[in-house]
This record gives structure tokens, C-alpha cells and sequence, in this order.
């Protein structure tokens, strides 16, 4: 099970190919877990993650020098006890020495103080990430992690179904409300997509690409604008379309979504990158259905947010804070770690070179149309500026919390938005953070 | 185990010493006995219950963007403050009270009937129904939820198109969840009532029979007073596993906006100590719901030993 991905890789070098699995084969031998015995000498660095295929990266590395011995122990997801337990061993101080952190989780972690500054260590690779990604590991103008990838968001469609029944592919939001509507004309079960009211990740990618971002750091202070004119238009344009029953309300990933997905009841996903491998693992059958394109936009101006995306931050408490970086750097830019990530996901880098690696690893075969990569670059240039703030994963419960009455009526997005706004502002403010409310000056 | 045997020889020995030094030893003998007990009940129960009390009284005050690191500031009383004031528990306790109200009834009144038939002769292929209701309880609450979940999505399960509703919508959320536990729970009550039944003195039935009681009328007058205590045990339990539900909402969160992420106490804790990372108010929080279990054990209690001995 451990090798079969790697035997099925194209495009790895033979040595890449051969020490992928040999690695592998050790990581095999120690029962999937890299805690095969460290060379004599080397530094030991270990590392929480819940990354996929994080066991494959680290045998790779283990396996390719022998200076650096990293020890993997895989957690929870986020939040799933995964944020939890990495604080709770900050506060313990026996945290590990490299940490997994998202970039919407980022402050939040940083607000234990258990990260270390990676500013000056991070310097030189500026231009080699995404700005967006690079942002993200940047909250208040200092480095504190490493980025390795990144999840654009797009849209996904039934392109068989668009086609046979005439409806163009929407470029603007006025367009694809026009097109739901052709959707559900044609099969009223049908609707063009899910707009899951329970997934604040999801409501927060689409609210970025309208252009105010949530937070900024403003020097010393937080300025908080959760209801600011980019976010209560995007609230204003899902409440109608919620109110006009163009929208399913399905939340992604359950088996309700897939059933509506595989039966044509569903003909399209605002999903994110890393919906390539959703998609392919949820209904492997409708090969040749499916294509990506750019998400729809504002009056036609490019942007497009974003809804995910890893990044690994170092303790502050690190005994070997320099064998970390140097496991890090090899993780987010050696091109090894985009091929071996193609032969299991669908990778997309924060590191552009990297990135390439990817593109040219990629399987392909399954959408129709443009190439998938071309799209997300794409999408991925075309992200605006967002800081996540201190209390991002919080907020995530609290959308949800209060977007849970909207499908009955009991009150509309754009109300709840201010209402999150205000109970966002007090939550930081009671935590003793320096708040001010609206866009940043 | 093994460490502590030879201490107990001697004990035995000297049995013809004077009954005051035996006591003694006695005494002594016990205390060595309830060690593995003791060592469990303070490593397990009482230093955590004293953490949680320590926790409940700081919090960590940031200062600015928050991002040089919190301060550990002692607050008095000011985490319970701010969760009894905070509606979203209010909403929780209002929750669970509600679902008390559904589950504890139709579970508990379901049992009983089903022990009271499974007592009574009527019943053909005793082993096979009592196991068929006990099997919900072996299955685990996650994959039981999970299970649930999927027969209330409204497209792919068949619950909306039979009773005509969304299970998972916010006004029948509640029912559904109670439906859950009840399914769950039946027939584990189902048999700590039957072995209560087993256990009614066989005389005072057939004496009831002489004197021209129905099946009902025995069940009702007789079984059911006999085994008060044993039913008012499972009033307490239940009444608890009321209070701190959290697996089956949990389970449906992932299915539906309707419950929200503070929709019981349990749940409330929950979300303050590993998604807001407040370890103060979760402490404060789960001494208080420790505090209103006790108060209403006691009072359900109360109330049992009273209609007992009337």
C-alpha cells in the first residue's frame, strides 16, 4: 500500500524514484510511522502534522541526508483537536519543534506566543512563493511560518450538462444567477451548486474575493470589518439566491452532496483547489463530466479568494530551531516533495517553482476543458489582500452558529454578518486585544 | 498486588491477639486494600476536579495584536460570571432541558414495557428480542449517529419522505437527536429493568394471581413497586446523560446548520476549550454543569427515597 503510489509515478528522476522507495520502504518496515532508528549523529527534529502523505515527505527526507532525522506524529485535523493539542503543549511548554498550522489559523496560534520569528530565515525566498501564500505566513509584516500550499478557490462545473442545455459558463455573479435559474428551469430537482451555511471557511473564501478583507493589523491594533460593503454584498447576493431557491443548501463533502453531485441534482461546486481530489475520490465515475474554470466575478474584475492552505511554523522553545528550518525549506521548495505529493493528491505549491513540478506531475484525464493547473495559477494571481485575524477559527463556529436560522427564515445573511461583526469585535476586545471597528484607515 | 500480599499474611496470623490490636489491623488491612482504589480516585477524578477548580479562576489577557503572548491574570469568580451570563449556555441548558423532556419519558416508559412483556410468559424468542433491542447500545454512539445521519439527510434517506418533514431542520432537530439517544438507551434499560424483574419474589406475583390479577393489573400494582428503586436509579443516570450530551449533536453538526456549535453545555465546553482556546471559562463552565448534575441527582434522589417510603 505503501509503495503502489510510488510505483505508479511518472515523471520522478530514477534516483528520486529509487530513494521515494527506498524511504518508503523503511517507513513500511517501521508500520507507516517514520520512527526508523535516526544515523548516528544526526539532529532530531519532530513534527506534528495531520498534512496528507506528511509520512511520505518525511521518509523521503530521512532518506535522502543523513544530518537531520525528523520524527512525524500525526494529529487530529485542526480542529478536530489538532490546534488544541499544539496549544495546550505550547502552554506545557513541550511543544514539538515544527508545528502545523493553516494560514487562517496562524494568529490564533501565535497568540500563545509559542511561534518563533522565521523573518530573517525567510528572507531570501520571498519571490520564490505566491504573494498570497506569502502573505499568509505574514500577518503583521514578520515571518512566522513556512508556506506549502496554497487553495484557491473556483468553480467547478458539469460542463455535459452547461453544453447540452445551452447555459454558458457564468463569468460574473449577475451572470451565474442568470444561469441557476436556467439550471432549475430545466430540471427543477437540479440546482447549479451547494451554499453550505455551516462552513465559516467556506463563506470567508467567498467574502475575501469580494475585496474587504475581515482584519488588518493596523501597527499595534486590530481593525475588524466582518460586515464591511465587500462582505454584506456577498451576504446580500447569497440571500437571494437562498430566498429565490436557486441554491441547494447540502453541505460539502456529506453523502447527501456526493448523491446530488453523481446524479446530476448538483451541476457545479465553488470549491477550492484541493476539490480536484474531492471530486476524483467522491465520484471517481464521472470522468469526462466535469470542468474548472476562474470563479464568477464582480462586475468582471479579476480576484478570487481563497479557502485553505497549509504552512508549518517552528516553536519558540525549539532545541534545534535550525535543523526545523532546514527540514522545512527542503519540504516547501525541493521539487522531490511535489512529485512524490502527485502520485497520492493533486498538490498545489505556495512555491512557484515547485508548483511547476506539479503541474508537470499531474495525472489529468478527468475534467474536460481547460487544464486544471492554467486555472488555478490562475486563480491563484488573481487573490487580494487578507490578513486572518486572532480569533479566525472561533469566528468559523460563530458564522456558523449564526447563519444556522437563515434557511428558515428566522434571519438573513446580511443581518447576521453585522451581528457576527459586533459579537467578533467584543470577543477580541474581552481578550484584551487593541480592536477597531471598520475598514482600515 | 503482589507487593502488598505478604503484608496480609501476618494479619491472618494473629488471630488470637487481643480484639482492639485486631481492629487495628483490620483497619490497616482495609486501607491497603482500597489503595488501588484510592490511587485511581485521586489520579482520576479528584486532581483533575481540583485543576478544573484552579483553571476556572484565571484567564489570559492579551494586550495589542495579541502576538507577544498572553498573561495569566487571576479573576475571582469572573469566568463563572461571564458563562452564567452568556446566552449561548442558556441556549445549551434550554436544549438538553427540552430533550430531557422527550428522551427521559419515552425511553424510560419504553423500557419498562419492553421488560415488563419480555417478563411476562407472552413473550416467544425471549433471547432473540431482548437481544435485537439491546443491540443499538453496542453499537458505538459516533457510527450510531453516523448511521442516524444518513437516514435523516433529506435526499438520500428515506425519513423525509416518509414522515414529510426534514428531520434536520431547526424545529425538528431536537426530536430527532432525542430519537437518537432513545434508540440507543431502550434497551440497556430494557435489561437493567428485566434483572430488577427477575428478582420480584415469585410468591407475591402468584399471591396477586390468586386474587384474580390480571397480567396488567400485576405489572401495575405489584412489579412496578417492587422495582421503584432500580427505576428511579435509571431516572438519575439518564437525567445526567441528559445534562452532558454531546455525542449525538456533535455527529449531526456535520450535517446540518441547525445545531449549533454551543447547542448543549457539553458542547459549550467543548467550543471554549478547543476552538477558542479559553481554558478559564471552559473550567468555569463544566464546574457548573458538574454542580447542576449533583443538585439534580440529589433532588431526583430525594424524591425517590420519599415516594419509597410512603
Amino acid at each position: 500500500m505503501e509503495l503502489s503510489p510510488a510505483l505508479r509515478a511518472r515523471g520522478l528522476s530514477r534516483r528520486g524514484f529509487l530513494r521515494a522507495t527506498a524511504a518508503l520502504g523503511a517507513a513500511g518496515l517501521a508500520g507507516g510511522c517514520s520512527a526508523t532508528a535516526a544515523p548516528p549523529g544526526a539532529t532530531k527534529v519532530t513534527i506534528w502534522s495531520w498534512l496528507t502523505g506528511m509520512d511520505k515527505y518525511v521518509a523521503a527526507f530521512n532518506g535522502a541526508q543523513k544530518d537531520v532525522f525528523v520524527e512525524l506524529r500525526v494529529i487530529a485535523a485542526g480542529l478536530s483537536g489538532g490546534y488544541a493539542q499544539q496549544t495546550n503543549a505550547i502552554r506545557a511548554h513541550n511543544a514539538p519543534d515544527v508545528l502545523h498550522v493553516e494560514y487562517q489559523g496562524l494568529p490564533q496560534i501565535l497568540l500563545t506566543g509559542g511561534l518563533r520569528d522565521l523573518t530573517a530565515d525567510m528572507a531570501d525566498l520571498e519571490s520564490q512563493y505566491s504573494p498570497a501564500a506569502w502573505r499568509g505566513v505574514r500577518p503583521d509584516g514578520r515571518t512566522w511560518g513556512v508556506p506549502m500550499d496554497l487553495a484557491p478557490m473556483v468553480f467547478y462545473y458539469r460542463k455535459d450538462l452547461f453544453d447540452q442545455h445551452g447555459i454558458a459558463l457564468p463569468r460574473t455573479w449577475d451572470e451565474f444567477r442568470a444561469a441557476a435559474a436556467a439550471v432549475k428551469q430545466v430540471d427543477p430537482q437540479a440546482r447549479i451548486c451547494s451554499f453550505p451555511l455551516n462552513d465559516g471557511s467556506f463563506f470567508a473564501g467567498m467574502s475575501w474575493q469580494a475585496g474587504d478583507p475581515w482584519w488588518t493589523a493596523q501597527g499595534d491594533t486590530w481593525a475588524v470589518d466582518i460586515a464591511g460593503e465587500g462582505t454584506l454584498r456577498t451576504g446580500t447576493f447569497w440571500q437571494s439566491m437562498i430566498s429565490e431557491n436557486l441554491v441547494a443548501g447540502v453541505v460539502h463533502g456529506t453523502q447527501d452532496w456526493i448523491a446530488g453531485m453523481h446524479d446530476g441534482k448538483l451541476w457545479g461546486l465553488l470549491g477550492a483547489s484541493w476539490s480536484v481530489g474531492t471530486l476524483g475520490r467522491s465520484i471517481p465515475k464521472d470522468t469526462g463530466r466535469w470542468a474548472v474554470a476562474t470563479m464568477p466575478t464582480w462586475n468582471g474584475k479579476p480576484s478570487n479568494g481563497v479557502q485553505g492552505g497549509t504552512a508549518f511554523g517552528i516553536s519558540a522553545e525549539s532545541k534545534a530551531p535550525e535543523a526545523a528550518m532546514t527540514f522545512l525549506r527542503w519540504l516547501s521548495t525541493n521539487p522531490d516533495v511535489p512529485k512524490i505529493g502527485s502520485t497520492f493528491t493533486t498538490p498545489f505549491p505556495a512555491h512557484l517553482p515547485n508548483r511547476a513540478v506539479a503541474r508537470q506531475a499531474y495525472k489529468g484525464g478527468y475534467f474536460i476543458g481547460d487544464p486544471v493547473y492554467d486555472v488555478l495559477d490562475e486563480a491563484a494571481k488573481r487573490v487580494p489582500d487578507w490578513t486572518w485575524g486572532p480569533n479566525a477559527l472561533r469566528l468559523f463556529s460563530t458564522i456558523s452558529d449564526s447563519f444556522g436560522p437563515v434557511r428558515g427564515g428566522g434571519t438573513t445573511l446580511p443581518d447576521a454578518l453585522r451581528k457576527i461583526q459586533q459579537s467578533a469585535v467584543a470577543d477580541m476586545r474581552a481578550k484584551g486585544l487593541s480592536v477597531r471597528e471598520g475598514k482600515s484607515a | 498486588m503482589s507487593v502488598l500480599a505478604p503484608e496480609r499474611t501476618p494479619v491472618l496470623e494473629e488471630r488470637s491477639a487481643e480484639p482492639a490490636v485486631r481492629t487495628r489491623r483490620k483497619d490497616f488491612a482495609g486501607l491497603v486494600l482500597a489503595i488501588p482504589f484510592l490511587v485511581l480516585l485521586v489520579g482520576t477524578v479528584l486532581v483533575p476536579v481540583l485543576y478544573a477548580l484552579y483553571l476556572s479562576l484565571f484567564t489570559e489577557r492579551l494586550s495589542g495584536l495579541g502576538f507577544s503572548g498572553p498573561e495569566h491574570v487571576f479573576v475571582w469568580l469572573g469566568n463563572y460570571v461571564s458563562v452564567v451570563a452568556d446566552k449561548a449556555f442558556h441556549a445549551g441548558l434550554g436544549n438538553v432541558a427540552l430533550f430531557a423532556l422527550v428522551h427521559i419519558p419515552s425511553m424510560l416508559i419504553g423500557a419498562l414495557v419492553l421488560a415488563l412483556l419480555l417478563d411476562s410468559a407472552v413473550v416467544r424468542l425471549r433471547r432473540m428480542w431482548s437481544l435485537a433491542v439491546f443491540v443499538p447500545y453496542a453499537v458505538p454512539v459516533v457510527i450510531g449517529g453516523l448511521i442516524w445521519a444518513y437516514l435523516y439527510s433529506p435526499t438520500i434517506g428515506p425519513i423525509k419522505n416518509l414522515l414529510g418533514i426534514d428531520p434536520l431542520s431547526d424545529t425538528a432537530v431536537l426530536p430527532s437527536i432525542a430519537n437518537i439517544a432513545t434508540w440507543q438507551w431502550v434497551g440497556y434499560n430494557m435489561i437493567i429493568f428485566y434483572t430488577a424483574l427477575q428478582a420480584v419474589p415469585k410468591e407475591i406475583v402468584e399471591a396477586a394471581r390468586a386474587d384474580g390479577a390480571g397480567g396488567l393489573r400485576t405489572a401495575w400494582s405489584i412489579k412496578i413497586p417492587v422495582i421503584r428503586p432500580t427505576i428511579f436509579v435509571a431516572v438519575v443516570f439518564t437525567v445526567i446523560g441528559s445534562l452532558q450530551l454531546f455525542t449525538e449533536p456533535m455527529v449531526l453538526r456535520g450535517f446540518t446548520g441547525t445545531v449549533t456549535s454551543t447547542w448543549t453545555p457539553s458542547m459549550y465546553v467543548y467550543e471554549a476549550a478547543f476552538v477558542a482556546g479559553d481554558n478559564g471559562r471552559a473550567a468555569a463552565a463544566s464546574v457548573l454543569l458538574a454542580v447542576i448534575c449533583a443538585v439534580l441527582s440529589a433532588v431526583v434522589m430525594r424524591f425517590s427515597t420519599r415516594r419509597s417510603s410512603r
